[in-house]
């Protein structure tokens, strides 16, 4: 029917979106695009991406968005039990783990989704990112995942600095994120970012271009 | 080397054993006339310069068939053309546009200037429609005016003048970086200003960098043409 469209994409690629982590001074900043849609049609410009596990760990969940929300459920099941049996929040390290090995269990049959995980440790700033079965990958500067994978590569490289104040970091993160959501098709539609310190989150909403 | 009498006829299938296929020949068993031999090219320009570079590796697959293959080719004193993509298909390009030039000195007594340069190549692509040349290119130089400009085009010959552009397997690393930069995108108003010969230069490099950093097939050698 050549009235019908249907693109032809990876399934990581059916929703869009975009998700980035960033490391600073004893503190940790993490940012997702807002555009819900499905391929080329946009349905929503208020869907976050990043999901807060507790007061100093964040974790972002780009990919499928059905599996995004069943995994982000099925985790805060897990924490809620981890919370209650250890009568303590859990650690990004371990947190980590815990989805990686989730993830790792559908190896046959996975989730759609490749996280990222923001946090502190203690006061130092921990990053890691996932691939959609679970293999982890922690570095000391930044982590991205999501649809505009390449793009937001390319302008962390060029843009990070290392140890920024919280609000530096802020805008370096933002910057990055920005940029390389408007080359992407299907990320965008504003964005939020939470820059995380021993004292506190700060969460804003960006005003982006809404196309 | 007595490789007959050891293992018998030598046929193809002894030949390949060893290699790593090529991706595409491996995908379905057939042959395509195009490869793609990666690399990134961009180009910056300002009110009276315009700065073009290229990275110099050309891979096949996953491997590194040289480290010192230019992808820039300077066409007339006052432009520079940059090619990624299929670099035989651009060198097939260079012949054809410098050829064409030098009849165009001949005929007329002047330099082509950088607009009918981009003109041209985009005919000159578009004439292989149903064929093309795989190679995606950025047209650097300087106007009738004496100001910079750069042109970017797709492979068939869709092209548009822009203040800059970047091209090939790391353009999409590299593009944001220079849409932040040079173009000052989501920032305010004020902070947009017109960048000098040295900032533009300390750009470029900086980005090729990065971008040869995370891209495979970006590395090496940079050449940087300051027109």
């Amino acid at each position: 029917d050549p009235y019908c469209f249907a693109l032809k994409m990876s399934i990581l690629q059916y929703n869009g979106g975009s998700v980035i982590a960033m490391t600073g001074k004893n503190c940790v900043g993490i940012a997702c695009d807002r555009r819900f849609g499905v391929q080329q049609l946009t349905l929503a410009g208020d869907f976050d991406k990043v999901f807060k596990i507790n007061d100093k760990l964040f974790l972002g969940l780009p990919g499928l968005a059905t599996d995004m929300q069943t995994l982000h459920e099925k985790l805060r099941y897990r924490v809620n039990m981890y919370r209650l049996r250890e009568e303590r929040d859990v650690s990004p390290k371990v947190f980590a783990k815990m989805v990686s090995s989730i993830l790792y269990e559908h190896r046959w049959g996975p989730y759609f989704t490749e996280p990222v995980i923001g946090g502190l440790e203690g006061d130092k700033p921990f990053v890691c990112s996932m691939d959609l079965i679970g293999c982890p990958m922690v570095t000391d500067d930044f982590v991205v995942s999501g649809s505009s994978n390449e793009s937001l590569l390319g302008i962390c490289e060029s843009l990070y600095i290392p140890d920024q104040s919280p609000e530096d970091l802020f805008e370096t993160l933002s910057q990055c994120l920005l940029n390389a959501m408007d080359r992407d098709c299907i990320s965008g539609w504003g964005a939020t970012v939470h820059i995380i310190t021993t004292t506190g989150v700060t969460s804003r909403n960006l005003r982006t271009r809404q196309d | 080397f007595g490789l007959a009498e050891m293992n018998g006829p030598v046929t193809t299938e002894t030949y390949k054993a060893g290699a790593i296929s090529h991706p595409k020949e491996a995908a379905k068993g057939g042959w395509s006339p195009y490869v793609d031999n990666g690399g990134t090219v961009l180009a910056v320009c300002g009110e009276d310069y315009c700065v073009i570079a290229g990275d110099t590796r050309m891979s096949v697959g996953y491997s590194i068939n040289s480290r010192t293959v230019p992808k820039l080719a300077q066409l007339t004193s006052r432009s520079v053309l940059a090619s990624s993509g299929m670099q035989a298909d651009a060198l097939g390009l260079q012949k054809n546009l410098k050829a064409r030039i030098v009849m165009y000195e001949h005929q007329t007594g002047k330099e082509m200037s950088t607009p009918a340069i981009a003109q041209m190549l985009s005919t000159t692509l578009y004439y292989k429609r149903f064929f093309p040349f795989y190679t995606f290119n950025v047209l650097g130089g300087l106007d009738a005016d004496g100001r910079g400009c750069v042109y970017t085009y797709d492979a068939i010959g869709s092209y548009e003048r822009v203040t800059y552009a970047s091209s090939g397997s790391g353009s999409l690393l590299v593009q944001p970086v220079l849409d932040s930069q040079v173009g000052f995108k989501n920032q305010p108003k004020q902070m947009q200003r017109q960048l000098t010969v040295a900032e533009a230069v300390d750009l470029v490099k900086d980005v090729i960098t990065s971008a040869g950093e995370r891209d495979i097939y970006t590395g090496d050698y940079v050449d940087v043409y300051i027109i």
